[in-house]
């Protein structure tokens, strides 16, 4: 299994503004698959499955009618929750090419806010009414929000290493760095100083403004197959090393032993094991950011750096431009580039195992994508450029 | 008493699981009967046995604080004169391991920090449509 597998080819739709699209989310989704197709070198008729996260709308039945595609042998969702599993999709792919149930996957995902409202955002409060399911039990006392959710966790962890405000700003400063490098970023053209990250509002403490990705518009997808297609196909195929799933605490739950984490302490596990390498080997990370804080604890718990030593692992800019010592969020990420719930994520870390990124790492070998933290069940996917 | 997110904030909707939380008058949370095991949010099953006997375990009610933050930013218009407001994670005493999330009543929104102690205490409120008195388990700071 390990490298059977391979990203043959990706597209995405332009990214727009919240509201900004001009087509349909469905419309996006099928910019996205016919661009990742074609940049492949297959025809939509190749396709046989589908694979979406986080209780996509666009269901393959109708993506296969609306495609011609006749012949649909997969398809498949991880669980629900949001762009913790933006990996696990890749991970279900993998699994369908390599066991022979499918030829050519197509991995996807598309959000047209404008059309159908924010995602992460749940209902209570104001108008009365009241509040059931599990959602009850902390929407009662007014934590209802992922940014709320993730500001929880992400307060004790400061608390616990002596983190300072710098350091969750060092995220959200190297994605706008980066996305000044990459015309397909909304944040192409607009920078982010220290100064005004400072002064931008609270949302939610220890988040300001600039600790949370905007909303938009837009679709990403790719052709997942098996390495030895890929070989014979028109991309430097970007192998499928490892990918892996890791549970964490049910959703709403808060316990002692998890407080001050982003769950991703088994991702990390199951990945390596997986992979045969470590943290250290990993040439360019994309770690999903909804919210700057939980990259920090993704990013110890993936094993980048302790948390005693996270801050200065990436004071000053460490992070920025494709020099750095771990090159982060090539692309701008969820907060630079585009929300695309971590899907534009997976097709950066295909440009940089392909070396054609706006934000190239030298000597790509190894190009790591962590899914959304602080959610469960996490994700999180190794691609190589050999197998 | 007048609640901390304003009188015009959703109840709960109550459910064989959560009525004995929101309506005790004790901080009551969900028992094995079989290990003692104490868990929340309630479950279907025993997370430690699995076993399905599940009855009620009533907490004093005393606790740390082990997380806070404070919500600036309104979900709606009509949360304008809520925000800004805290919410804890609080860890009690007498349950190991288990969190329950609340607000601070007697305290500023900025004036709360984690490990600051605190006890349960209820908001009182009638919920006149299906003719229940809601006891809303909240926190109040204690010094010391
Ligand atoms: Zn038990």
């Amino acid at each position: 299994m390990h490298g059977a597998a391979a990203i043959a080819g990706i597209g995405e739709s332009t990214y727009y503004e919240r509201g900004g699209s001009p087509h349909s989310e469905f419309q996006l989704a099928c910019i996205a698959i016919q661009r990742a197709v074609e940049d492949a070198g297959l025809e939509l008729a190749d396709i046989d499955g589908f694979v979406s996260y986080m209780d996509s709308r666009n269901d393959p039945i109708r993506l296969a009618r609306a495609l011609g595609i006749r012949n649909l042998r997969w398809t498949g969702s991880p669980w629900s929750g949001g762009g913790n599993n933006s990996c696990a999709s890749i991970q279900a792919a993998d699994a369908a090419v390599s066991a022979g149930y499918a030829k050519h996957v197509v991995v996807f995902r598309a959000l047209a806010q404008g059309q159908f409202g924010r995602f992460g955002q749940s209902g209570g409060g104001g108008g009365g009414g009241y509040l059931g399911g599990a959602f009850a039990w902390n929407a009662i006392y007014g934590l209802m929000t992922p940014a709320q959710q993730c500001a929880l966790h992400t307060a004790r962890f400061m608390h616990d290493h002596g983190i300072s405000q710098e350091a969750l700003c060092e995220i959200s400063l190297a994605c706008y760095a980066n996305a000044q490098l990459n015309p397909r970023a909304l944040r192409y053209g607009k920078p982010l100083t220290r100064e005004a990250y400072h002064a931008s509002r609270w949302i939610v403490t220890p988040f300001h403004l600039y600790d949370c990705c905007p909303e938009n518009d837009g679709a990403a997808a790719a052709v997942v197959t098996t390495a030895e297609r890929a070989r014979d196909l028109a991309q430097k195929p970007a192998a499928i090393v490892a990918a892996a799933q890791g549970v964490g605490p049910a959703f709403a739950t808060y316990t002692q032993d998890t407080l001050g984490s982003s769950h991703y302490g088994q991702v990390a596990e199951h990945l390596w094991q997986n992979a045969g390498v470590v943290a250290q080997d990993v040439d360019v990370a994309q770690f999903y950011e909804n919210f700057t804080g939980p990259v920090l604890m993704a990013m110890c718990e993936m094993g980048f750096a302790s948390p005693d030593g996270i801050e200065s692992f990436v004071k000053d800019g460490a992070l920025q431009g494709p020099d750095a010592k771990l090159p982060f969020n090539t692309s701008g990420g969820n907060i630079g580039e585009a929300y695309i719930h971590g899907f534009e994520m997976i097709n950066e870390s295909v440009r940089q195992i392909r070396g054609t990124s706006t934000c190239q790492a030298p000597n790509v070998e190894r190009a790591l994508v962590v899914g959304g933290p602080g959610y469960s069940p996490g994700s999180a996917v190794l691609l190589g450029a050999s197998a | 008493m007048t609640r901390v997110l304003g009188d015009a904030w959703p109840l709960p909707g109550l459910d064989d699981r959560n009525r004995a939380f929101f309506t005790a008058g004790v901080l009551m949370l969900q028992q094995c009967k079989r290990c003692q095991h104490v868990q929340h949010p309630p479950e279907d099953v025993c997370e430690a046995c699995q076993s399905f006997d599940l009855g009620g375990f009533e907490s004093a009610g005393a606790g740390r604080v082990e997380s806070v933050i404070v919500v600036h930013h309104p979900l709606h218009p009509g949360m304008a004169d809520i925000v800004p407001y805290a919410v804890v994670a609080v860890a009690l005493d007498d349950v190991p391991g288990v969190l329950l999330t609340g607000n601070v009543t007697n305290r500023a929104p900025d004036a709360v920090a984690i490990g600051d102690r605190v006890e349960v205490t209820f908001e009182e409120v009638v919920d006149t449509a299906n003719n229940v008195t809601l006891k809303i388990p909240q926190w109040q700071a204690v010094d010391g």
